[in-house]
């Protein structure tokens, strides 16, 4: 799945935790230091937040009109 | 870096259980109080037993359950953690647990002065909660509309709290003050301001995550919790000045916001992922069928009074709204957070190095959809018994009992398996 803002997109709207933790941990480590990738989530995932933070990443997180959280995350 | 999926800030798991396990008690005191009292604590909504029983069930249930949830959810729907969560759980459950059988006891057997140390107890308890819980949320920006609920929430539990108190105090000293007026508004405040606002800020999250749903859309999510508190403002603004049209013109409207958040969650899972309906899955649609009901019923006395004067309304909308509706969706949370809250500790202590069992070995769906249809026939019971309490309600106290006990037992089986397995988890060696 691909996305106006990146090619590189979880969208884990429909995954039961622990799922979409995973999938964006998976998704990370594959990703070049130049590039970001987007979380598709129907919450905003604050434990999440908080490791992306401890490891030195940046996000962005927008409210789009049905309910999805778009979760841009880089270094 | 999946092993920081660690939750090592999470409360540890007594913070929130000494809560979830002590709940359905009280919800089974409240029933055992009609089996005791019989048809008589029907007859009118003031009868000492029955606002014992409600108490029972809306302070020593609800806002246990409710409170716990927060203590441990904090950091998870808001990034906020509280400062000692486990003192924090401590004084709170004692204080709420405390103050819950003072407040009915004082109902019970008559005596205010037992109304007046139950507000003390209860003020400090959940003042205690609201002083620490703002502290965390200091600083957070509102960047959903679960967190702005939240602190909305938070505000109502406050007025509710402070309104309850008054009353107390008043029924205590002989105060002279609107009774009747300001029951109704701690009630409102209570069930909207308070349950009905934290509900729906929990609901943005859980549904979608537990039940594989859609999200709900932006722009109500945002709109519901303000305009829930907004009307309710407006009807406290209108007992204050007296303005009788003002305040059924606002009831009327929170009642009606009520119907749409109800119908809005019932659509929502009516295109959930999920093929098999779940325990929670069940709860949820109970509860909100019974919130649209009740909710119908309590806009159809506003409009028309003629209806609240039958015997019988105001008390089935009020068992459809509490019994049927909060009830359920708690009960429905509670199936889904103790079964998650023990794989993820059982989890962290074993380090990634032990793999936790699945949840549903925790708590089988079956075990707890059995008890969902316990729940289901006692509400429809107890709503049958405002009708014909003669009959009735020694009954549906009974079957209200057995439902109650029966999710104490689920609850408790949950945590004795956690126990076992935490036994068997083997230390995970630590690597230099």
């Amino acid at each position: 799945m691909s996305h106006a803002k990146t090619p590189h997109v979880v969208d884990a709207r429909f995954m039961e935790p622990p799922e979409p933790f995973v999938r964006t941990m998976e998704m990370l480590d594959t990703l070049k230091p130049d590039e970001r990738m987007l979380l598709l989530l129907f919450r905003e995932p604050h434990p999440l937040y908080k490791v992306l933070r401890q490891n030195g990443y940046t996000y962005e997180s927008e409210l789009r009109p049905d309910g999805t959280f778009e979760i841009l995350i880089g270094r | 870096m999946q092993a920081l999926l660690s939750f090592d800030k999470a409360p540890p798991f007594a913070a929130p259980l000494r809560f979830f396990l002590t709940a359905p008690l009280f919800a089974m005191a409240a029933s055992l109080v009609l089996v005791i009292i019989g048809p008589e604590m029907l007859a009118s909504r003031w009868s000492p037993a029955l606002l014992a029983a409600t108490h029972l069930v809306t302070v020593g249930f609800m806002m246990q359950v409710m409170l716990g949830a927060l203590i441990q959810i904090l950091p998870v729907v808001a990034g906020a953690n509280l400062v000692r969560p486990l003192t924090v759980a401590r004084w709170l459950h004692a204080g709420l647990s405390v103050g819950a059988v003072l407040l009915a006891a004082g109902f019970l057997a008559g005596r205010p002065g037992w109304l007046g140390i139950a507000a003390v107890i209860l003020a400090l308890a959940i003042g205690g909660f609201l002083v620490a819980a703002t502290r965390a949320l200091v600083g957070v920006p509102s960047t959903s509309p679960t967190i702005r609920g939240l602190k909305l929430a938070l505000a109502g539990l406050g007025v509710a709290v402070t309104l309850g108190c008054v009353i107390a105090l008043a029924l205590a000293h002989g105060w002279a003050l609107p009774l009747v007026a300001l029951t109704d508004l701690h009630a409102g405040w209570a069930l909207g301001g308070w349950a009905g606002v934290l509900l729906a800020a929990m609901a943005y999250v859980v549904v979608p995550m537990f039940q594989l749903t859609p999200g709900y859309p932006a722009r109500p999510s945002w709109a519901f919790p303000i305009i829930l508190v907004g009307l309710l403002l407006a009807w406290s603004l209108a007992v204050a000045i007296g303005a009788e049209i003002l305040a059924q013109a606002a009831q009327l409207a929170a009642a009606i916001a009520g119907i749409a958040f109800s119908a809005l969650t019932m659509r929502l899972q009516s295109q959930r992922r999920r093929a098999r309906p779940d325990a929670t899955y069940r709860n949820w649609q109970f509860g909100a069928a019974c919130a649209i009901v009740g909710l119908a019923m309590w806009s159809t006395a506003t409009v028309f009074p003629v209806f609240g004067n039958l015997p019988g309304w105001t008390l089935s909308f009020g068992v459809l709204l509490i019994a049927g509706g909060f009830v359920s969706f708690i009960s429905g949370m509670l199936y889904k957070i103790v079964p998650f809250l023990a794989w993820l500790h059982l989890q962290n202590l074993g380090e990634g190095a032990v793999v936790a069992p699945p949840m549903n070995r925790i708590l089988a769906d079956v075990e707890m959809s059995r008890q969902v249809r316990a729940h289901v026939a006692a509400v429809g019971a107890l709503f049958a018994a405002c009708w014909q309490p003669e009959w009735l309600a020694r009954p549906a106290g009974a079957l209200g009992a057995v439902a109650s006990a029966w999710l104490f037992f689920n609850l408790a089986r949950a945590f004795a398996r956690y126990r076992r397995h935490a036994a068997g988890v083997p230390v995970p060696v630590s690597t230099p």
